[in-house]
Parts: C-alpha cells; sequence; structure tokens
C-alpha cells in the first residue's frame, strides 16, 4: 500500500531516535555496577557489588570503627574479611546471604555505608533453595 | 482432602483443554452449540479451581501439616489472619491464586460477554483456556499446592516481614491487577482472531482495563506505605526489582488506556493498541515470574528455578504466537485515519504513550540488565537507583507537562494562536508558581523546581477545564453551580474521572518531590540529655526504656520534639527482639505533621541507657503521596461507574443489535 509519508511515523521515528540518544548517553556516562561473588574478587579495583554468605562472628561497631565479618561465596569456599560502616539491616547476621557494594583495599573489601542488603531469606523464594 | 484438590486441579486443566480445542475448533467451524459448551468449561474450570482453592484453605487453617505447603507457611501460634493470608505467602499458593482469580476473571467476561459482545467470544474462549491450561498444568505438574508428607508437630511459621496487616491486601490487590490484564489480551487476540478490524473489542475490554489498572495502582501504593511505615529505612519506593515487576505492567496499562481513546475516536493506532496489551500481559506474566520464581535472590539460581523456565517458555510462547498473528492480520489493522498535525491531541497522546512505554522499557532494561550482561559478559552488572532516577526525570517530567496540555488541546489539528489563549491562564500560574517557589529557596533542587513549576500548571489546566465545563453545563441548564458541577461530571465521567486521577498523579508528585528532593536526613550519637537541631525540629534524647511484649522484646528510645519552643511530645524509635523467630525488627517512630503534610522520621541504632544512635529524615510533603492513592481511587471508580448513556450510544455504533443481544 503506497502511502506518503504521515507525520505520525515521523514524530515515532524521532522520539525513537531521541530517546535511544539519551538512553546510550546515560549507560556510557554513569554504566552499572558489576556483581561479584568474593572467589571472583581477587585483586580487583574499582567499585563493585559483592555477593555472598556473612560466615563466622561479626565484630566490631557499624557506628564507630566499623562492623567486621568475612563474607564467603553463598556456594563455595573463598571468603574475604570486609568491613563495613553505615545502616545495617535488621535481616543481617552470620548466615545471612547479603549484597554489598564497595572496594577492595589491600585485601580487605571496605563496603560504602548504606549500600548493605540482606537478602529477604524467604520474602518470594522458594525455601528450598535457600 | 489432598486428593480432593489434586482432582480439581486436574479436572480445570481438563476443562480448560476443552475449552482450547472445542473452542477454537468450534470457533473455526462456526458450531454454535460447540462454543457453547467450550464456555461452559470455563464457567467449569471456574467452579473447579474454588474447590481446589477451599481445600487449600481448609488446610490451612486447620493447621493441617500433613501439607508440605502448610507445614512450610504456617505454625500453631500464627494468628488466623495470618494464616489466611499464607495462601499467597509462598509459590505454589500463590499461583493458585492466581488461577482463582483467572477462571472467576474469565467466568465473569464470559457472561458478560454473551450479552454484551457474543461474536467476539466464540476466538476469545479458546484464548482464555490457553492460559488457564498454562497454570493449571503449572499447579498440576510442576508445583502442587497439595503435596503431602508424614503429618508434622507445628510448622515453620510465616516470615515476620509477611506477618503485618498490608500482607493480607496488598499481594492479593496486585495479583488482580495482573490476572485482570489476562482479558483484554484475550479479548484482543480473539478480535484478531475472527478477523474483525474494528474496536468492539477495546470498547468491551475498557472496563476491565481500568479495573486492572485500578488494583495495579493501588496495590503498589499500599506496597509503599507498607515499606515507609514498617520496613523503616525512610523511603517508600526502591526501584527493587519486586517493585518495578508491578510498574511495568502498570505503566504499559496506563499507555494502553490512553492509546484506545485514540482508537475509539480517530480509528487509529489499532497496531500500537494491540501490541501494548501483549505487552502488559507478557509484563504481568513477567512480574509473576520475577515475584515468584526466586529468580531475585540469586541471579545465579536462574536457570535452577524449575518454575521459572516454565514461565519463560510460557512468555515467549505468548509472544510469538501474539506477533505471528498480529503479523497475519497486518491487512485488517490499517489505519481509517491519519494524524493530521504534530500539535492535536491526537499526538499528545502519542507523545504521552511513547514516553510511558520508553520508561517501561528502560525499567524493564534495568530488570534484565544483570542477566543479560551476565549472559554477554559473564559477569552480571547491576544498575541501581540512580538509573532509574535518571529516566523518571527524563521521562517523567515531560508526561507531567503532557498531563496538562492534553486534556486542553484541540483533537486534529490546533492553531498556535489558539494555543496560546487556551494556555495563558495555566501558564501564567506555573510561572507565577515557579518565580514563588524559587523566592521561596526552592531552587536548591533543580529538578524539584522544574516538577513544582509543571505541576502548577497541570493542575491549573485541569481546574479551567473543570470550571470552563461547569461554566458551560450552569449557562445551558441553570440551577446551583454544584448541581452544574455533579452533572458535568455524571454526564462526562470517563473524562473528569480521568482528570480526578491526573490530579491524583500530581498530588503524588508533589510527595514524592518534597519527599526526596527537599528532605533533610541527620545521622548522629546523641548522649542522654544532649540534643540535635534538624530542619525546624529540637530533638533531645532522654534515655531508653525495655518492655516484655507477647512475642518480642520491645527496646524504644526517647526522644523529646520541639519545633520553635513548644513540645510538640515524645517519639519513641526503637527495636524489637522477636524471639521465636530470633529476628530484629527496626521500629521507626513517624510523626505527621496534618497542616503541612510533612513527616518527621526517627530511627535508632545501638539504644543504650546513657546514649542512642538516631537518624533523623524531615519529609516535608511526604503524606500528599497517601492522599494520592485515594483519589487516585476516587478518580477510578468515577471513570468506572456504569453509564447507560454511553451503552446506549456504544450500541448503535455497533451495530446495535448484533453487538449487544445474543447472536
Amino acid at each position: 500500500m503506497a502511502r506518503r509519508a504521515s507525520p505520525a511515523r515521523l514524530v515515532v521515528a524521532l522520539g525513537v531516535a531521541a530517546m535511544l540518544a539519551v538512553f546510550l548517553v546515560y549507560t556510557a556516562i554513569a554504566g552499572g555496577t558489576p556483581q561479584l561473588r568474593p572467589s571472583e574478587l581477587n585483586g580487583r579495583t574499582g567499585e563493585v557489588a559483592l555477593i555472598g554468605k556473612v560466615v563466622g562472628r561479626v565484630d566490631g561497631d557499624a557506628r564507630g570503627s566499623g562492623l567486621r565479618f568475612r563474607l564467603r561465596d553463598v556456594e563455595g569456599t573463598a571468603a574475604v574479611p570486609v568491613v563495613y560502616r553505615g545502616s545495617v539491616p535488621d535481616l543481617f547476621r552470620s548466615g545471612r546471604d547479603i549484597s554489598l557494594r564497595g572496594e577492595l583495599q589491600n585485601g580487605t573489601f571496605v563496603g560504602k555505608p548504606g549500600t548493605l542488603v540482606t537478602k529477604c531469606p524467604s520474602k518470594y523464594t522458594d525455601k528450598k533453595n535457600t | 482432602m489432598p486428593e480432593l484438590g489434586r482432582a480439581a486441579l486436574i479436572v480445570c486443566l481438563g476443562l480448560a483443554v476443552y475449552a482450547v480445542a472445542a473452542g477454537g475448533y468450534a470457533a473455526w467451524r462456526r458450531r454454535e452449540r460447540l462454543a457453547e459448551s467450550a464456555e461452559n468449561a470455563v464457567l467449569a474450570s471456574f467452579a473447579a479451581a474454588l474447590v481446589a482453592g477451599a481445600v487449600l484453605l481448609i488446610a490451612l487453617i486447620e493447621n493441617d501439616f500433613s501439607f508440605v505447603y502448610v507445614y512450610e507457611h504456617t505454625s500453631i501460634e500464627l494468628p488466623r489472619a495470618y494464616t489466611i493470608s499464607a495462601f499467597w505467602g509462598g509459590q505454589e499458593g500463590s499461583l493458585l491464586l492466581w488461577l482463582l482469580i483467572l477462571t472467576g476473571f474469565s467466568a465473569v467476561a464470559v457472561l458478560l460477554g454473551r450479552r454484551s459482545s457474543h461474536s467476539l467470544l466464540a476466538w476469545t474462549v479458546p484464548v482464555l483456556g490457553g492460559v488457564i491450561v498454562f497454570f493449571s498444568l503449572l499447579l498440576v505438574a510442576v508445583a502442587s499446592p497439595f503435596a503431602t508428607q508424614a503429618a508434622q508437630a507445628d510448622g515453620q511459621g510465616l516470615n515476620p516481614s509477611l506477618q503485618n496487616p498490608y500482607m493480607l491486601v496488598h499481594p492479593p490487590m496486585l495479583y488482580l491487577g495482573f490476572v485482570g490484564l489476562t482479558i483484554p489480551f484475550a479479548f484482543a487476540m480473539g478480535a484478531l482472531l475472527a478477523r474483525r478490524g474494528d474496536e468492539l473489542w477495546v470498547v468491551v475490554t475498557r472496563r476491565w482495563t481500568l479495573v486492572a489498572w485500578t488494583f495495579l495502582g493501588f496495590g503498589q501504593l499500599l506496597g509503599a506505605h507498607w515499606a515507609y511505615v514498617e520496613v523503616g529505612w525512610g523511603g517508600y519506593f526502591a526501584w527493587d526489582p519486586v517493585e518495578n515487576a508491578a510498574l511495568m505492567p502498570w505503566l504499559a496499562a496506563t499507555a494502553f488506556l490512553h492509546s484506545v481513546m485514540i482508537q475509539e475516536k480517530r480509528g487509529m493506532l489499532k497496531i500500537w493498541n494491540v501490541l501494548l496489551v501483549v505487552g502488559a500481559f507478557a509484563l504481568a506474566l513477567f512480574g509473576t515470574f520475577l515475584t515468584r520464581s526466586g529468580i531475585l535472590s540469586s541471579i545465579h539460581s536462574f536457570t535452577e528455578g524449575s518454575i521459572g523456565s516454565w514461565f519463560l517458555g510460557f512468555i515467549g510462547l505468548v509472544l510469538a504466537c501474539s506477533a505471528a498473528l498480529i503479523v497475519s492480520r497486518l491487512p485488517l489493522l490499517r489505519s481509517k485515519t491519519r494524524l493530521e498535525s504534530p500539535i492535536s491531541r491526537e499526538a499528545t497522546f502519542l507523545y504521552n504513550n511513547l514516553l510511558l512505554v520508553a520508561f517501561c522499557l528502560t525499567i524493564l532494561w534495568g530488570v534484565i540488565y544483570p542477566i543479560l550482561t551476565e549472559a554477554l559478559r559473564g559477569e552480571p552488572v547491576t544498575v541501581g537507583p540512580p538509573y532509574y532516577n535518571f529516566f523518571l526525570n527524563a521521562f517523567g517530567l515531560p508526561l507531567l507537562v503532557l498531563m496538562g496540555i492534553g486534556p486542553l488541546i484541540a483533537w486534529r489539528r490546533a492553531s498556535l494562536r489558539g494555543l496560546g489563549r487556551t494556555f495563558m491562564w495555566p501558564l501564567g500560574i506555573a510561572l507565577a508558581t515557579g518565580v514563588a517557589l524559587l523566592a521561596l529557596g526552592a531552587g536548591s533542587s533543580l529538578p524539584g523546581l522544574i516538577g513544582y513549576t509543571f505541576c502548577a500548571f497541570v493542575l491549573a489546566s485541569i481546574g479551567l477545564e473543570f470550571t470552563r465545563g461547569t461554566r458551560a453545563r450552569h449557562a445551558l441548564s441553570g440551577g446551583s453551580w454544584l448541581g452544574a458541577f455533579a452533572e458535568l461530571v455524571g454526564r462526562n465521567r470517563r473524562r473528569y474521572g480521568g482528570y480526578v486521577v491526573h490530579a491524583s498523579i500530581v498530588l503524588l508528585a508533589i510527595g514524592v518531590i518534597g519527599s526526596s528532593a527537599y528532605d533533610t536526613t541527620r545521622e548522629q550519637r546523641l548522649r542522654t540529655g544532649q540534643s540535635l537541631a534538624v530542619g525546624d525540629y529540637t530533638l533531645t534524647y532522654r534515655g531508653a526504656t525495655q518492655e516484655r511484649g507477647a512475642n518480642a522484646m520491645e527496646i524504644r528510645a526517647l526522644v523529646d520534639v520541639e519545633r520553635g519552643g513548644e513540645r510538640l511530645g515524645t517519639m519513641q524509635p526503637g527495636k524489637n527482639n522477636y524471639f521465636a523467630e530470633q529476628q530484629v525488627s527496626n521500629e521507626a517512630a513517624i510523626r505527621s505533621d496534618r497542616s503541612s503534610g510533612e513527616d518527621l522520621f526517627l530511627i535508632a541504632e545501638q539504644i543504650g541507657r546513657d546514649q542512642v544512635f538516631l537518624k533523623v529524615l524531615v519529609k516535608p510533603l511526604v503524606n500528599l503521596i497517601w492522599i494520592a492513592g485515594f483519589v487516585f481511587l476516587a478518580g477510578a471508580l468515577i471513570a468506572l461507574w456504569p453509564d447507560a448513556r454511553e451503552q446506549r450510544r456504544l450500541a448503535l455504533r455497533y451495530g446495535g443489535r448484533e453487538a449487544l443481544s445474543r447472536a
């Protein structure tokens, strides 16, 4: 069906193009945060989100010198020491799966304040997996 | 008992298979009696689902721990209300709730369709049947709520965070919304299968979409309020994948609600509307998949979850079938009319649709980004709130402006001079508001200032529209102004209900902007007797109390609050230590100021006899968000209210008797 190009198509095309442009600019500038397990951390620099299970004792003070604990792969044995200052979610404790943003400094993962998130143990998840 | 439940599900599956096969054959061969029996199969599938639902409900109420589901989600001391809410506390139960609502909605759609749109029903029934087949198959073969075990003495209990009054209504509301989107989808596909290119499916499903959209919208606000009051980190929305899962279909449905008006009025955007309705349904499925497959707890368990691959497969099937059907019916979907000018009501609707869909897609992109990057780069990359907030500003602010322009601009073609006249008042009010706010110091946040100026523009244009309409009606029929106003709204429920919803979105925007762009946060350790000034407030720590509650140790920090020398009372933020669950829960203290809508939000940590770590948030206008929820509901109800005049108009338009009585 031969038709003259309608303004609707032009508008749609321009709109889509403009949004794509905005989008590309944004992803180019801001990017995202890589999500890693402790075993994948190995000497990596720059900010990452670390996912793992809190193991062993949790020491220290999140509002003072910092909360200290070890984070292990959820399925695995590799672990890394972590220090974190900032607000701590209610569900946080040894044995819980958490996500924390920060970076590796001298072998210790230093968390960014306010980025500690506990994976809710049963909210919406299949219990058999946890 | 579990056998009865399982049998009911198998019967439901069988009936649905019959509805697909017999209904499809009947529609193809035009066998009326057979088509009717397929419709009856859909009705009967609801009865079967009801039986299955009743079995699970009784097992929950009776604490029958020989049901694995009951054992895993309840316990003896769990209060009765939460025992019932455990129905949707887990995967299997919530799938059963999906099926129950789906078959219920389908049955109502069939019964209503018999009266009003019988010609459409023939092909719609097999589509509905197909969706029912999927869910009953899942429940029969993959995730049965009726699995049994040796009876246990007590169950494992329900997650404390789900033991909350909000959780009694919030999930079912979202489910009503998700499932409700199935009906417009089924009618759209039914119309295409029947080779109908007209608008009847749009008209028939308008209320279904509205109902689903209202439930989704209100359900999300309830969830936001729950997060604000109960989770207690000081926010209400965190761009969590679960929250996004509900937001995406809502955005798609919002776009659809607007673009169908263009199809009804001008016969345009037919393909687009079908795409939107398919998209909204697929996103509802995707939302259920996200919240119920466990993919969120760990990205790595993505392929392991048994139910996840089923859902993805079904979503793929739905998309493939819909795409094939749309392509094969393209000639039917050609528009009769074209967009005449980029400055017209139609064009505004089109821009609104593009922005809503773009926003929806960027959210989708953010949600699946970790999965995509893991597949491509071997390492998942997540995007956080900054990503979403950026696009909320980029797409949300233009949407706000369009909400002010759309209702006032002329159909088909608007002249620039006419535009100037129309928008003189709203523009003037918006500018005045902007200048006034700048003088008051709102310039501290540029997006906030822009947002508020836009809000003023929209409110002014809505106000103008109501005033003009009321004045015209008053001139026409005389009587009181209030009567004229009521008559105006009553005669155009859909339109003015829509404006009320617009006003609620503006209220929401004002609340969101106020509480996110102009909030104040302070954190400090306080000794007993020491004070902290935040905004106009002065807070003084007075020590701690500890009390043994029914199932938790309740520790509270006592904080005296003053403003401008006036004592406002004592707030008690604290923590509860739950004995049985061995879990701590944060109990934030919130003081709402009725006159300004501002909240003072306190979180106490490390509460000791002589010191406390206090986090203080001052959130201006945050209460408008909750008020917006009720305005939204009121507007939706006005738009939904049955309208006899509209029915007559539609009957005339769509072939009267053919469409509205049984064919």
